[in-house]
């Protein structure tokens, strides 16, 4: 094993368990099927006791650093069904095409050509080879069947064996490849729903010379007995006029057509299937009318090769169709002309192959399963002359000949129809013959005679059953060629195939479905002690991946709410990503700063391109004068927790007696300062512990008779929240416009007060005020002067809707505290009940 | 609009509603998975499937919502009804309370979804006939009366349960061949092309004025 890469070993290693080792991996490997996507694959060849299975991996890094970069694609058991083999990749010289087959699937890999590939596929087939002398057992692989995409043995093909890549699914490509997929998948268990038949295809060619058809063409159309179930008629240089060749019209496309239809078997009734045609070359196709129905996709192109490369005076013409499930290409052609342009007519070949494009799927020639190739070849006999061929000719020693052929010597070379069969060739040469005659050539070119015209073919399945030359045909130099196969073709079951068909969709649903981001929280209900004012409470709770894809969460807006949670609430952190088997824990903090018996809400937790899950907060809150109205305050005797919920409910509506002139907590509040703090220096400077607030708040909530549980400036602090808190600001918001207007008058301000402020919010205004001006009676003391309280005091007094944290005081309600600080109060003050 | 013989042309959306217990998220799962699950915990939320069915050669991408039934969630449930094109309003044949309720569904429904929006009665255990407290009858009054499909199915068996969801979706794909839905309506359930699952109803211009994220 190579050094380098002992480290990406140990990670693949790490995907495996301990006794199932790692013993060789290739890095940088590439799938060559286009709908498996283009990640970096890594492959590695695993062993548990003595059985070796090759991984497919993706790795989402180039060079996977962690074991959650890996994913396993695909598994397949190195057994007796196993094999691999490589591939010379064209065009370079530094790739090679890794083959892994398994029964009827193939995968093809693109890995580099070095000593680490030259190293793997030694290790491979080695284990090949130890698994024919020891009966591997695959149980092992078991438990990665559920990931992997190739069906490994026979018994799972029933199973759960679909080879999907879960990665792509993942992605959200499944839409796209959805189709692709399901053609692949259906192919690969075609035999389970389809059945060989085997068809007749007559495969005929004829270059006619720009001859008009004037003679019946049954003699070999219908040369057979029994009528064949396919007809593809190839005709080359059916009109060699200028206007055909520059406007690839001719009016001999119809009559030529015209006489095929009427050439055919007269045993049986045939549909045009297509029509190909360019310039001379023509290609009729037609089929038993009672296949028709199972013909589909049909499609034709056309490709010139002639003039500039592109004039259709040579080149090639192609109809496609699926009979039944298998893909049939024919393909007609006229090569170059004349002895010495053998190459000529090989390029013209791979040009044909090259560029036919039938515009859907497959789109090539090379992708039909069956492809008939016929035509023109043009190929002669070379190195000998004239007389020699004829001699030889005359002694029947077509052998002989047929090594002098040059599509035969072109073939042999790999230069052309590479893969393509030819049946045995016993006719006599097809050109060229004087016109009407079976006399070869007399004129003075003399041109020596030629197997130019040619039927071969390529794909599983074909027998041919005859060849042969048809001589009674005579009004061309050419004599025309027909071959007759029997080719087995897919024929599906309609009812396994509409089974299979289904449920290889339910489990691409299921697969789809499985692939939904899908996590759990380990609670849905979330429930907090008694919520108290101003004493943040939190929970955690935990949301954990168990689905097989990343998932991203996040917290989501009701309709009508303007944001993802209440004020109350703060989420962290509300939205995130978590791969699969992690987990993340989010806080829930409440924190109540409101009047609200219960805090409760539904959270929407939700997953992008998933499901919702929405979660319950919920709390009892403990009731305290800090949120309650000015105006509740008032109307109870008691301090709030000792209210009956009856008392409390008429009197937060205002129906009940006015029983203080001010709250009671405020009073007490104010009264403490007053008699101990009113020399204190910063009394409103400094910041009170949470707790000693707490302990003030609960103080006055449960009217405790212990004494007050703080220092004057914990109570300063105290009456400060408390004032900034109450349900509505002692200013109603609907004046501060007014007050601040007004803020240069006192009359106005105090107009204000006296006939707009609601009766208990002006005496709290008063109140405070009267007792900020005794306040700044000790103004030695204490050091302060009515703008620093005015300021203070404006933004509470005055409090603005929106709670903001801004830390500049605005000076418009500043400068209108300050007319109450400076001015006589005691005539606007309502005496207390 | 080519799609390949593969390839899903529209997606519909659906809504599942009903009381709480009365199998709607078996029905789901029935649908999708062909399996039924005995114990299946209540839907705290809102579930997602999908599954590709074909109606008249059509192939349709079902993305289906499975919501919470408890009386509680009713409130936030209703964000998931907009833009459904398809309703299965799903209540127990075995228990009457939740046949009851239905009035105050299909009430939600109407108002929470567009006219062309296919409601389809489902009435849900059929395979527990000794239990029976609703008759085929008199369900079948109540959906008649109020224009509504309806069949009872068992998501146990799966008896009628692939009917209800093809059924309805026959049903949307006749109101487009009608005109009767405008596939250009924002809120038709119905969509051309195919796009990412779940997209979320309430997820759309989120705009949450709290702290932004850790992440
Ligand atoms: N016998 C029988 N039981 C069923 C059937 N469908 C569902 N159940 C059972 O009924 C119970 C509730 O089913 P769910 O699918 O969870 O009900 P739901 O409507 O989704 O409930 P919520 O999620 O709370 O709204 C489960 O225990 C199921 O096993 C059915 O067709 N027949
Ligand atoms: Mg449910």
């Amino acid at each position: 094993m190579l050094a380098v890469h002992r480290d990406v070993v140990n990670i693949v290693q790490a995907k495996f368990l301990s006794a199932e080792i790692v013993r060789s991996i290739h890095l940088n490997v590439f799938t060559l099927e286009e709908i498996w996507s283009n990640d970096n694959r890594i492959l590695a060849l695993v062993e548990y006791n003595k059985s070796f299975a090759l991984f497919v991996l993706i790795s989402s890094k180039i060079k996977p650093s962690c074991i959650s970069d890996l994913s396993i694609e695909t598994v397949t058991p190195v057994d007796e069904f196993f094999s691999c083999d490589t591939e010379p990749l064209e065009d370079t010289q530094t790739n090679i095409i890794f083959i892994i087959t398994y029964k009827k699937i193939k995968r093809a890999f693109k890995i580099e050509i070095g000593l680490e590939s030259s190293n793997f596929a030694s290790e491979v087939i080695r284990s090949k080879e130890l698994s024919l002398y020891n009966k591997p057992n695959f149980v092992w692989l078991d438990k990665y069947i559920g990931t992997m995409s190739i069906p490994s043995r026979s018994s799972d093909i029933e199973q759960d064996d679909i080879p999907i890549t879960r990665h792509q699914i993942a992605q959200g490509q499944t839409s796209i490849n959805r189709e692709s997929m399901l053609k692949y998948h259906l192919k690969l268990k075609e035999a389970e729903y389809t059945q060989k038949q085997e068809f007749t295809i007559f495969v005929g060619t004829w270059n006619v010379n720009g001859q008009p058809p004037t003679i019946s063409l049954r003699d070999w159309l219908s040369f057979d007995e029994n009528p064949p179930d396919l007809y593809a008629v190839g005709f080359q240089e059916i009109d060699l006029s200028k206007e055909a060749f520059l406007f690839n019209d001719t009016p001999r496309e119809a009559e030529w057509h015209k006489y095929v239809t009427e050439g055919v078997h007269p045993k049986a009734k045939y549909k045009l299937v297509g029509l190909a045609r360019l310039v001379g070359m023509q290609l009729v196709v037609m089929v038993n009318s009672q296949h028709y129905h199972y013909v589909r996709n049909i499609s034709v192109d056309t490709v010139g090769t002639g003039l500039l490369g592109k004039m259709g005076n040579k080149g090639g013409v192609g109809v496609r169709l699926d009979l039944h499930n298998t893909s049939l290409c024919f393909v007609n052609c006229h090569l170059a002309a004349h002895v010495e342009e053998f190459e000529r007519r090989n390029q013209d070949y791979k040009d044909i192959n090259a560029r036919m494009n039938f515009r859907r799927s497959p789109q090539a020639i090379k992708d039909h399963e069956q492809v008939y190739w016929l035509g023109d070849l043009n190929y002669r006999i070379t190195d000998l002359t004239t007389t020699q061929v004829k001699t030889l000719l005359l002694r029947n020693e077509l052998p002989t000949l047929l090594k002098a052929d040059q599509l035969n010597q072109q073939k042999e070379r790999g230069n052309v129809l590479l893969d393509y069969q030819e049946g045995d060739i016993n006719f006599q040469p097809t050109y060229k013959y004087d016109l009407y005659t079976d006399t070869y050539d007399t004129s003075e070119k003399a041109r020596p005679p030629a197997w130019t015209d040619r039927i071969l073919w390529r794909g599983r399945g074909i027998y041919q059953v005859a060849y042969r030359s048809h001589m009674d045909l005579r009004i061309s130099d050419h004599k025309p060629v027909s071959a007759l196969f029997k080719s087995e073709i897919s024929v599906v079951d309609p009812i396994k195939y509409r089974k299979i068909h289904e449920d290889l969709l339910k489990k691409m649903d299921k697969f789809e479905n499985e692939y939904l981001p899908q996590v759990t929280v380990d609670q849905t209900e979330v429930v907090y002690d008694l919520i108290k004012f101003r004493e943040p409470q939190s929970r955690e709770i935990t949301i954990a991946n168990t689905g097989m894809v990343p998932a991203e969460f996040e917290f989501i807006r009701k309709l009508d709410e303007t944001s993802y949670c209440k004020d109350w609430m703060r989420i962290v952190p509300y939205c995130g990503s978590i791969n699969p088997g992690e987990k993340c824990d989010v806080k829930l903090e409440v924190n109540l700063e409101m009047d609200l018996p219960k805090l409760y809400d539904i959270l929407v937790l939700h997953l992008k391109g998933g499901k919702d899950m929405f979660i319950i907060v919920n709390g009892e809150c403990q009731k305290s004068s800090f949120t309650a109205s000015i105006s509740l305050l008032c109307r109870i005797s008691v301090p709030v927790m000792k209210v009956p919920d009856d008392q409390w409910k008429i009197a937060d509506k205002g129906d009940s007696n006015v029983l203080y002139s001010v709250p009671r907590e405020l009073w007490l509040l104010i009264d403490y300062i007053y008699r101990h703090g009113m020399k204190t220096k910063e009394l409103f400077e400094s910041s009170a512990l949470h707790e000693e607030i707490a302990r003030i708040r609960d103080w006055l909530d449960f009217g405790s008779l212990d004494p007050f549980p703080g220092t004057v400036q914990a109570a300063a602090e105290t009456l400060l929240l408390f004032l900034s808190y109450t349900k509505d600001p002692v200013i109603p918001y609907e004046l501060h416009d007014n007050c601040i207007a007004a803020a240069s008058n006192y009359q106005n301000c105090k107009q204000i007060i006296l006939q707009k402020v609601p009766d208990l919010h002006r005496n709290v205004f008063l109140y405070i005020c009267m007792f900020l001006q005794e306040l700044l009676k000790h103004q030695n003391d204490n050091a302060y002067d009515a703008k620093t309280l005015a300021s203070l005091f404006g933004d509470i007094l005055l409090r603005d809707q929106i709670r903001n944290s801004k830390p500049q005081a605005s000076r418009g309600k500043s400068n209108f505290v300050y007319n109450f600080l400076v001015n006589d109060l005691s005539s606007s003050i309502i005496p207390p009940k | 609009m080519s799609a390949g013989p593969y390839n899903y042309s529209y997606i519909f959306k659906y809504i599942i509603i009903g009381d709480m217990g009365v199998g709607k998220s078996c029905l789901l799962h029935q649908f999708t998975e062909k399996k039924f699950m005995a114990d299946c915990p209540h839907t705290i939320g809102v579930e997602f499937g999908t599954r590709i069915i074909e109606v008249s050669g059509q192939k349709i991408k079902l993305q289906i919502w499975d919501t919470a039934g408890q009386e509680r969630f009713r409130a936030v449930t209703r964000s998931y009804y907009r833009g459904a094109a398809g309703a299965l309003m799903v209540y127990d044949i075995t228990r009457r309370s939740t046949y009851n309720h239905l009035s105050s569904w299909l009430t939600d429904t109407r108002n929470l979804t567009n006219p062309s929006t296919v409601i389809f009665l489902i009435g849900n255990k059929c395979d527990l006939e000794g239990q029976r407290d609703v008759t085929y009858e008199e369900a079948s009054k109540f959906a008649e009366e109020n224009g509504l499909m309806f069949v009872e199915a068992s998501a146990k068996t799966g008896d009628n349960v692939e009917e209800a969801f093809l059924e309805t979706a026959k049903k949307i794909y006749q109101s487009i061949q009608d005109g009767r839905l405008d596939l250009n309506a924002a809120e038709s359930g119905v969509q051309h092309k195919p796009s990412q699952p779940g997209r979320n109803p309430l997820s759309n211009d989120q705009q949450a004025n709290k702290d932004n994220c850790a992440c």
